[in-house]
Parts: C-alpha cells; sequence; structure tokens
C-alpha cells in the first residue's frame, strides 16, 4: 500500500515530462490555487466549528443523545453509543475522543467497542463535507442531500450494531 | 443551514448563560481556533495535490482517466458536462482508494464547474451523497487506536466496516435516485 503514492506520482511527472508539459510551471500554477480555496473554506469551517464547540460545552450534546437513547435502543444501537452516533455528523475529532473514551470505558474487545470502531470507521463527517465542499458554491439547497446522507449514515451505523453481534 | 445555526446556536448560549456564562465566548475562540488550524492544514494539502493535479491535465492524463470511468459515471450520473467528468473522476477514485488528501480539492473542483452548467443539481446531489458516506477501503486511524490500547485482533472491524460504508453508499445513491431523478425533457 505505502508504495501507491510515490509510484502514482513518479508516473504521473514522466507521463507529463513524455507530453512535453513544463512541469514546474503546472505545479506552480496548480498550487496556487489552494490559497483562494482556503480564503473560501475558512469562514464556513470557522461557523461548523463554533457551533460544535458551543454544542459540546453547553451539555446540549448530551441531553440530545439522551433524548435520543430509547429511539436508537429500538434500531439496535446501545444508547451508550448514542452519543457517538449524534456528534459524528458534526465533528470527526470530537467522534475520535469519544472512540478512545469507549474503548477505555468497555475494554477495546468489547461489543460495545466493536460497534462503536465500525460507527466511526463508516459513516462521514456529513456537515464537515457538506461546508468544506460548497464553501463559495452557488447551490444553497442541500437540504435533500443532506438527509439522505444522515439517513443513509444511520443505516450504517444500524448495520455496525447487526454485524457486529455476527461477526 | 440558517435554521439549523440559529436554532443550535440560540439553545446552546441560552443553556451556556445559566450553567457556565463564561464559557460561552470561550468555546466559540475555542472553535475558531480549531477552523483555522484546520484551514492551514487543508491549504499545505490543496496546494500539494492541486500542483500534482495540473501536471496531471496538461498531459492530458485526466482526460484518459476519465474516459476509463465513463461507464460508471453514466450510471451514478448520467450526463457530466465539460471537463466536470475528468474531475468527477479523479475524485470518485481517490475516494475508492482512501486518498482522502486529494478527494477535497479534487471535490470542490467538480462542484464548481458542475455549477457553471444549467440543469446540473441532480449530478451535484449525487456527487454530494457519494462523498458524504464515502467507501474508507482501511479504516486506519481506527486500527492504530485499537492497536495502541492493546487489542487482542485489532483488524477483526474491517470487514464490518467496509460491508456497512458500501450500505450507506447504496442507501445514498438509491435515495438520490429515488427522490431527485431528473426529470426528462
Amino acid at each position: 500500500m505505502k508504495y501507491i503514492l510515490p509510484v502514482m506520482f513518479l508516473l504521473i511527472l514522466a507521463y507529463a515530462l513524455y507530453k512535453k508539459v513544463k512541469p514546474y510551471d503546472a505545479f506552480v500554477s496548480g498550487a496556487g490555487q489552494a490559497i483562494p480555496f482556503a480564503v473560501k473554506l475558512f469562514p464556513y469551517l470557522a461557523a461548523i466549528f463554533v457551533l460544535t464547540e458551543l454544542f459540546e460545552a453547553s451539555g446540549a450534546s448530551d441531553a440530545v443523545s439522551r433524548f435520543l437513547a430509547p429511539a436508537f435502543r429500538l434500531l439496535g444501537i446501545p444508547e451508550e453509543l448514542s452519543k457517538l452516533v449524534l456528534i459524528k455528523p458534526f465533528s470527526g475529532n470530537g467522534a475520535l475522543a469519544l472512540l478512545t473514551e469507549i474503548y477505555k470505558t468497555y475494554g477495546v474487545d468489547s461489543y460495545i467497542a466493536r460497534c462503536a470502531s465500525v460507527i466511526y470507521g463508516s459513516s462521514e463527517t456529513v456537515f464537515y463535507v457538506a461546508a468544506v465542499y460548497f464553501a463559495g458554491a452557488k447551490t444553497k439547497n442541500l437540504t435533500a442531500p443532506i438527509l439522505i446522507s444522515l439517513f443513509a449514515s444511520l443505516c450504517a451505523c444500524v448495520f455496525a450494531c447487526f454485524i457486529c453481534l455476527v461477526m | 443551514m440558517n435554521v439549523i445555526f440559529a436554532v443550535c446556536f440560540f439553545i446552546c448560549t441560552a443553556l451556556l448563560l445559566f450553567i457556565d456564562p463564561d464559557g460561552a465566548l470561550a468555546s466559540m475562540l475555542a472553535g475558531g481556533e480549531k477552523a483555522l488550524a484546520l484551514t492551514m492544514k487543508m491549504t499545505v494539502i490543496y496546494a500539494v495535490w492541486l500542483g500534482i493535479f495540473e501536471l496531471a491535465e496538461r498531459s492530458r492524463l485526466t482526460e484518459k482517466f476519465a474516459r476509463a470511468l465513463r461507464p460508471l459515471n453514466r450510471v451514478l450520473f448520467g450526463d457530466l458536462p465539460g471537463k466536470s467528468n475528468e474531475y468527477v473522476s479523479m475524485n470518485i477514485s481517490a475516494n475508492m482508494l482512501g486518498m482522502s488528501g486529494a478527494t477535497t480539492p479534487m471535490g470542490i473542483k467538480s462542484i464548481q464547474e458542475l455549477e457553471k452548467h444549467p440543469d446540473t443539481s441532480y449530478q451535484i446531489a449525487m456527487f454530494f451523497v457519494i462523498n458524504a458516506t464515502s467507501i474508507q477501503i482501511l479504516p486506519t486511524s481506527v486500527l492504530a487506536l485499537r492497536t495502541s490500547l492493546g487489542s487482542l485482533s485489532p483488524s477483526d472491524i474491517i470487514l464490518p466496516t467496509i460491508l456497512a460504508t458500501a450500505l450507506s453508499s447504496v442507501v445514498g445513491i438509491l435515495l438520490v435516485k429515488i427522490f431527485l431523478r431528473k426529470k426528462k425533457k
């Protein structure tokens, strides 16, 4: 696996030289687009992160996960994991911290911990992806795609808890 | 997003008023700091990948690549106008190979390109859902964490993770196809 990237870079450069592309000029002009991207990205990330921090600090995230725990229970998701399911769409780092905590509390090889691993690995930080991809974009109505993505991630969580019972 | 922002912001700040009034500004600043740190990190990743990508684009390598992926793209997206075909192809293959650094710059370029053409809201929605439910072949950070905490078989979770993430992608793709399919003219 670790050879893939360097080999790919070499092939791209070799092919570019073969096609008589000026490699230095091309790289510089590509890399130059990074700063404008970042400038557009920052305000959206700031909004998301400020909200996530407030959500955590105010204890609202605990309250919501307690409130949703019975519903999750019904879907087969243990209530110990409801906070993880809830935080994952917003914050990858927050979810990773929670995952570590779950490992330490319940033991790395317990059912809860294995479920948590699969949930963490199988879902994306949906709101973060939305913020990054649509930073500065004209498309504003993302409600349907976001709902679909959240629902699909929830399906993965339910499936994760089920498959960890059998595997 | 405006509604979500307003509701969350209002409730959280109101709660903090009672629990920890000093915490309100402190946690907002902490959030801003994290956002800046992440933006810096992303800038570096963008610079490297966009540089490499420009090389591949100028040598018309990406065009060849997009042609190879056309059958898959046709099933998922229908029509991909202009250069969006190339960007989307690069993004999807980077996703499948787990090159998380490369997916984002290609993703942003794909959306920008798609928006230049009329009637692409279906393609944009499909593209977003694929990325938001993306297939991760090796959950490397989970494996590393499990190993460091002394798991007896850290790799136990690989197959369930692949199955679960594949399921979420399939569900997402089907739902987009059902609800947001472009009306035939």
